[in-house]
């Protein structure tokens, strides 16, 4: 999640949710807006936002404002969501989600929006997307990939990927040839070691410990058996 | 009907020019009926090397203004008949040409030729999408350069994004001794990102420097490697399947040896 203090940005498996202070001034609001879309790399331009600031309710003007702010750095305001269709961290969720989430979570599952990409990303190339990515080519050098989920890449990735773009420090970037020109999950960023080292076959890049770390990927299948 | 190729790279100094001039050279003396387009308004290049300079009246901007007829613009090769040269404007920019008046310039040229072979200005704007406006096909030259493959990659997309699908790749300015040595980037190296069909292979030869400054394509000159690599490039244009041209460093006394009692 970014946030400051008074605003927070966090990516929804329904999309984009800004979440406002009630109690906070609107100018203070905006202010703290502006700084945060303007510090966040990981902006996916394009996008709709909804808005949620509990029972406050603003005037048009400030309505107006706000879409403005939001249109300043190529966001749509979309709507507001009320206190039943919002996750507030730290309140109790309906029983149901909660007990399919962990469900999923035990047994290493994830599961939300996907997009297929059945080309290779060239240079100049930028796929944005509140979701997981599939690419299945290669990304180049001078392509980039920003996910609010997970990056898969079946083939070389060459060029720039960004997996939870929106804070999931959760999300993973794999490939089959994990050689990314800068590799970023959530808020961490790290670059290619100098030298190359070639055929090492899949690998997957996730945050532990808050460091960001590559492994090998699938050992436990035929892959690794085989060794 | 005739085809109209676009010899394109993204970055400068790469070799369009060149390629051009020997790809179109060398249709020419096969027996094509061949005219090159120099699309590099402000910047020509392509009348130079050919040894033409001196003979241009009209120009480019000329033909799509309607200052002139595109019979009057084109300039007769001084060694083939069948060869002939569209020269860019020097005096004006590339934005005195638009991508439209080009669509009805390669349909004029279509009619009249067999190829036309258009030499594309670096860069990514204005020139480059005039340049590719009419084109059937694509070839992309490349060195063996991080940067220029970087470019080249660009190019590729911004061809496939505009209908030009399956460019063709010619890789220049190799020096196979260099490569040998691990230090420059070999062919596999290119094409594992590039991914496109790769129709040639020019080594870094001296003859071409003298041939450019002479204005004699250097596809002409029998004893010139480049030349070789140029002829079997035409071919490969035309649809003939041609063996790359083999590169390798002569090798050592051992070597032979070695070869010799079948040791390597």
């Amino acid at each position: 999640m970014t946030r400051t203090e008074h605003v927070a940005l966090k990516g929804t498996r329904e999309g984009l949710v800004l979440y406002f202070d009630p109690a906070a001034d609107f100018g203070l609001l905006m202010n703290e807006l502006d700084k945060l879309l303007k510090n966040s790399v990981q902006l996916l331009q394009g996008a709709s936002v909804r808005c949620y600031a509990g029972n406050k309710e603003y005037t048009e003007d400030q309505h107006i404002m706000l879409a403005t702010v939001l249109e300043q750095h190529q966001l749509e305001l979309a709507g507001w969501l009320t206190k039943e269709e919002v996750y507030v961290p730290g309140q109790a969720k309906s029983y149901a989600t909660e007990d399919r989430e962990t469900r999923l979570a035990d047994e290493g599952m994830v599961e939300g929006r996907c997009l297929f990409v059945e080309r290779t990303l060239r240079s100049g190339k930028s796929v944005q997307f509140e979701g997981h990515v599939v690419v299945l080519g290669d990304v180049n050098p001078g392509a980039e990939i920003i996910a609010t989920g997970n990056i898969v890449v079946l083939g070389s990735l060459r060029g720039v990927a960004h997996a939870g773009a929106t804070g999931e420090r959760k999300a993973s970037v794999s490939a089959y040839h994990l050689a990314p020109t800068q590799l970023r999950i959530a808020d961490l960023v790290t670059r290619a070691p100098d030298e190359e080292t070639g055929g090492r076959g899949p690998e997957i890049a996730r945050i532990k410990d808050d460091q960001l770390i590559v492994e090998a990927a699938g050992m436990s299948g035929w892959r690794g058996k085989a060794r | 009907m005739g085809e109209i190729i676009v010899v394109t790279s993204g970055k400068g100094g790469v070799g369009k020019t060149t390629t051009s001039a020997n790809i179109g050279t060398g249709l020419a003396a096969a027996g094509h009926k061949v005219v090159l387009v120099d699309t590099d308004i402000g910047l020509r290049n392509l009348d130079v090397v050919m040894g033409l300079e001196n003979r241009i009246v009209y120009d480019l901007v000329d033909v799509t203004s309607g200052n002139c007829r595109l019979k009057q613009a084109l300039i007769k090769d001084k060694r083939f008949t069948n060869l002939f040269l569209l020269p860019a404007a020097q005096t004006k920019d590339k934005s005195s040409v638009s991508p439209e008046q080009m669509e009805t310039l390669a349909k004029e040229l279509k009619e009249e030729f067999d190829f036309a072979i258009i030499d594309c200005p670096a860069g990514i704007e204005q020139g480059f999408r005039n340049a590719i406006a009419g084109a059937d096909r694509a070839v992309v030259v490349c060195t063996p350069e991080v940067s220029a493959v970087r470019d080249a990659d660009r190019i590729i997309g911004l061809l496939e994004a505009a209908e030009l699908r399956n460019p063709k790749l010619i890789i220049n300015r190799i020096r196979p001794e260099m490569v040998k040595r691990g230090d420059m980037m070999d062919i596999s190296d290119i094409l594992d990102i590039l991914a496109i069909e790769l129709i040639g292979v020019v080594p870094e030869d001296e003859s071409i420097v003298i041939s450019t400054n002479r204005g004699e394509p250097a596809v002409l000159d029998q004893g010139s490697k480049a030349g070789e690599a140029y002829r079997r490039i035409t071919r490969r244009i035309k649809g003939e399947e041609v063996a790359l041209m083999n590169l390798d460093v002569p090798s050592g006394l051992m070597d032979k040896l070695k070869k010799l009692v079948g040791l390597r």
